[in-house]
């Protein structure tokens, strides 16, 4: 029992998941660290991890100028500010696209997963397009903002 | 919005002080944690990690305590017993209100803690006081482990507890929610990882708690927040055992308006009026637990609930007992009609239907109840004037009240209460049909005229129809034509200032309580449940018309 409406949840995971990787990617502007570099990766003492050279691309992208940081943070600003919604992307018929969502986020688990404190906001990001997913699968709608809005007296 | 956060936060006195209290602590046990940690010889290699270390010690603390506290505000039984002895010193019926302040306050403290967690251990990979990578420590160590669960499952409840979600899928809300057991489990085992040492590698001992207190420096936290989850948990037990005991639906009244009233027989079940229970009807589904409030008084030879089907559990439930919506519909069509011919001779909307099993062939299902559960209405008797409110679906609390107070005024034991103000404020009256039968009968019942009196208002738009109805059939008819009571149905909101202030004069002048003067104080109890906008209305009525000789009280009842 219960109804269910998948897209309205998702919203919600949506919204937490984008603060959580802005907050993060915040973050990973400072603490620069390829998540995956333990792998091949060898650890010194002192010296700290060092990664394999076949990771050397995401190093530059990561470790030396933040650019994976900087996209997943415009990113999640963006999602939120179609989540929230920003008063201004409402009359966009984009805006009500479910589909759009699961790309968007699935391109944020794909940022997110890559350096170090994204870890989480990837995992839940893959969460909200999962639940996106499943909205679509039922043929759920967004309903257009209501046009009777401000007008009294007619429900 | 009407008044702003400064004003809700900080000038309303006991707002200003819980705030104070609860964020007072949360800070200082921050910088408690902070200072411990910071000072503590025995964690100087930690101490090396500088700020992010104590961060997150000290949200770590804080956290504790919230642990400890976020079930405290659910442990229903032991709330419903000791809220009469302390509504003085907190308002007890808050209590979700209370653990959602909590569960904000956990959210952001996680938030604080998990960030410089991240710090901490990108550092412990990069000095190396550690021998380890930062993400060992995040997914192979029992603290880092329980951490993200607990963060996930965090994600998980906090979404499904939003208020759009409960109300279209409280099934979504209720399941995850016991995801809180595991939750509590990570919280409780989150330090036994050992992270806090003075020595290189963890020191595990192969005895209860498994690691040395004499290495591992954390708080020991869980000695203390565990207690609440123990008794959470046994109070669930205790609610499935009690629930266990011999329950039997012995009939069903369906009302022409389509409420279902369930008489339930449970000798075990005590109860005062205007509390509520939680119900469960193991055919339709075995978890679902559904709160509803009490609609018989306690002096009744059983325990009633009334069921409108309005959700997917109470159509379901209607389906069952064969009075679909479907049913409904054409019964309260026909009672409809009914009124019209009948509201001259002053008969009833239409009868309801009995569904008895010893009549019908029908067969009832088995019910379970749970409860009951605390509402501030149970002190009605302690002052002279009673004000009930009821807004819409919150008039039911007051069916029990108003029962109660009927069959204490038949025995002649009214305690100080000498009258009673009670206030229908609704959108369509038809619609609470069976709540007028009721109404009907306790105002028939009054031998003194002025001991009840009924106020009913009708605040949704009159049609052209509706408004000759009322003006050919209300001149000089005995009875209400909407809602067939003596007392007149007014039109609009009610104006609670005036209403209010009246009443003062009255008391003041004498008239009200005839005697009254030789007291000192009058005291008028006003009791209401209902949507927040009137609630804030009454609350300031009560306020402002406050005074030496008449003390207003205010209590809103939750569901």
């Amino acid at each position: 029992m219960g109804n269910l409406i998948w897209h309205e949840y998702s919203r919600f995971v949506s919204i937490t998941a984008n603060v959580y990787a802005v907050w993060a990617a915040f973050f990973g502007l400072f603490y620069r660290k390829f998540f995956w570099d333990f792998v091949g990766g060898t650890l010194r003492d002192p010296g700290g991890l060092q990664p394999s050279p076949n990771a050397a691309i995401f190093i530059t992208l990561i470790v030396k100028i933040p650019i994976i940081q900087i996209l997943s943070m415009m990113l999640g600003l963006f999602i939120l500010a179609i989540e929230l919604p920003l008063p201004a992307i409402k009359q966009f018929s984009i805006y009500r696209s479910l589909m759009v969502r699961v790309v968007l986020l699935l391109f944020q688990v794909f940022l997110a997963i890559l350096f170090y404190q994204g870890t989480n906001a990837a995992i839940w990001s893959l969460i909200a397009a999962g639940c996106y997913g499943r909205a679509i699968m039922l043929g759920e709608t967004m309903a257009e903002a209501k046009q009777n809005r401000g007008r009294k007296g007619e429900a | 919005m009407g008044e702003t956060w400064i004003q809700r936060e900080f000038l309303t006195p006991r707002r200003l002080v819980f705030n104070v209290l609860f964020y007072g602590t949360h800070i200082f046990l921050f910088a408690y944690g902070w200072h411990s940690q910071a000072t503590n010889p025995k964690l100087a290699g930690l101490n090396s990690l500088k700020f992010s270390v104590w961060i997150s010690r000290g949200a770590g603390l804080v956290l504790a305590f919230d642990g400890g506290l976020i079930l405290v505000p659910m442990l229903r039984n032991i709330i419903r017993v000791i809220r009469p002895k302390l509504t003085w010193l907190f308002p007890a019926d808050e209590n979700i209100w209370f653990h959602r302040q909590v569960a904000y306050s956990m959210a952001f403290w996680s938030m604080v803690h998990t960030t410089a967690h991240y710090v901490n251990f990108i550092n412990v990979e990069r000095t190396q006081i550690r021998k380890e990578y930062a993400l060992q420590i995040h997914y192979t160590q029992p603290g880092g482990i329980t951490g993200h669960f607990m963060l996930l499952i965090m994600v998980l409840m906090y979404s499904t507890a939003h208020q759009k979600i409960r109300k279209q899928c409280f099934e979504a809300f209720w399941y995850t929610h016991h995801l809180a057991f595991f939750f509590m489990l990570g919280l409780y085992t989150h330090a036994t990882g050992c992270f806090v040492r003075d020595t290189a590698e963890p020191d595990y001992i192969s005895t209860f708690p498994f690691y040395s207190t004499k290495h591992c420096l954390g708080y020991l936290s869980w000695r203390f927040t565990i207690w609440p989850g123990i008794i959470y948990f046994g109070e669930r037990v205790w609610r499935e055992i009690r629930a266990r005991r011999a329950t039997r639906l012995s009939k069903v009244l369906v009302h022409p308006s389509g409420a279902m009233e369930l008489r339930i027989v449970k000798p075990s079940f005590k109860y005062t009026a205007g509390q509520w229970l939680f119900i469960q009807i193991p055919e339709l589904s075995r978890f679902q637990w559904h709160p509803f409030t009490i609609t018989s008084a306690p002096e009744d030879p059983y325990v009633s609930v009334h069921i409108r089907q309005v959700g997917d559990f109470t159509q379901a439930l209607g389906s069952r007992l064969g009075v679909g919506p479907a049913v409904v519909a054409a019964m309260t069509s026909a009672a409809m009609k009914g009124a019209e011919k009948d509201s001259k001779t002053g008969m009833t909307r239409g009868d309801f239907v009995e569904l008895d099993p010893a009549v019908t062939s029908i067969t009832l299902p088995h019910v379970r109840i749970d409860g009951p559960y605390g509402a501030p209405a149970e002190d009605v008797f302690n002052s002279e004037v009673a004000i009930l409110v009821g807004a819409g679906i919150g008039v039911t609390p007051f069916a029990s009240i108003l029962k109660h107070i009927w069959y204490r005024q038949k025995k002649g034991k009214l305690g100080s209460l000498r009258r009673v103000e009670f206030f229908w404020v609704c959108r369509d009256a038809p619609s609470f049909g069976w709540f007028q039968s009721l109404l009907q009968e306790v105002e028939a019942a009054q031998a003194d005229p002025n001991f009840l009196r009924i106020n009913v208002y009708l605040t949704q738009k009159i049609g052209e129809d509706m408004l000759w109805n009322i003006a050919v059939n209300d001149a000089g008819a005995e009875y209400d034509p909407l809602t067939l009571l003596r007392s007149r149905t007014m039109f609009g909101r009610p104006d609670w200032k005036s209403i209010f202030s009246t009443l003062r004069q009255s008391i003041e002048s004498g008239q009200y309580l005839p005697g009254s003067t030789s007291q000192l104080k009058t005291k008028v109890a006003t009791y209401f449940c209902g949507p927040g906008v009137i609630a804030k209305a009454l609350k300031e009525a009560c306020v402002e018309n406050t005074n030496s000789s008449v003390e207003f009280s205010f209590a809103k009842e939750h569901f």
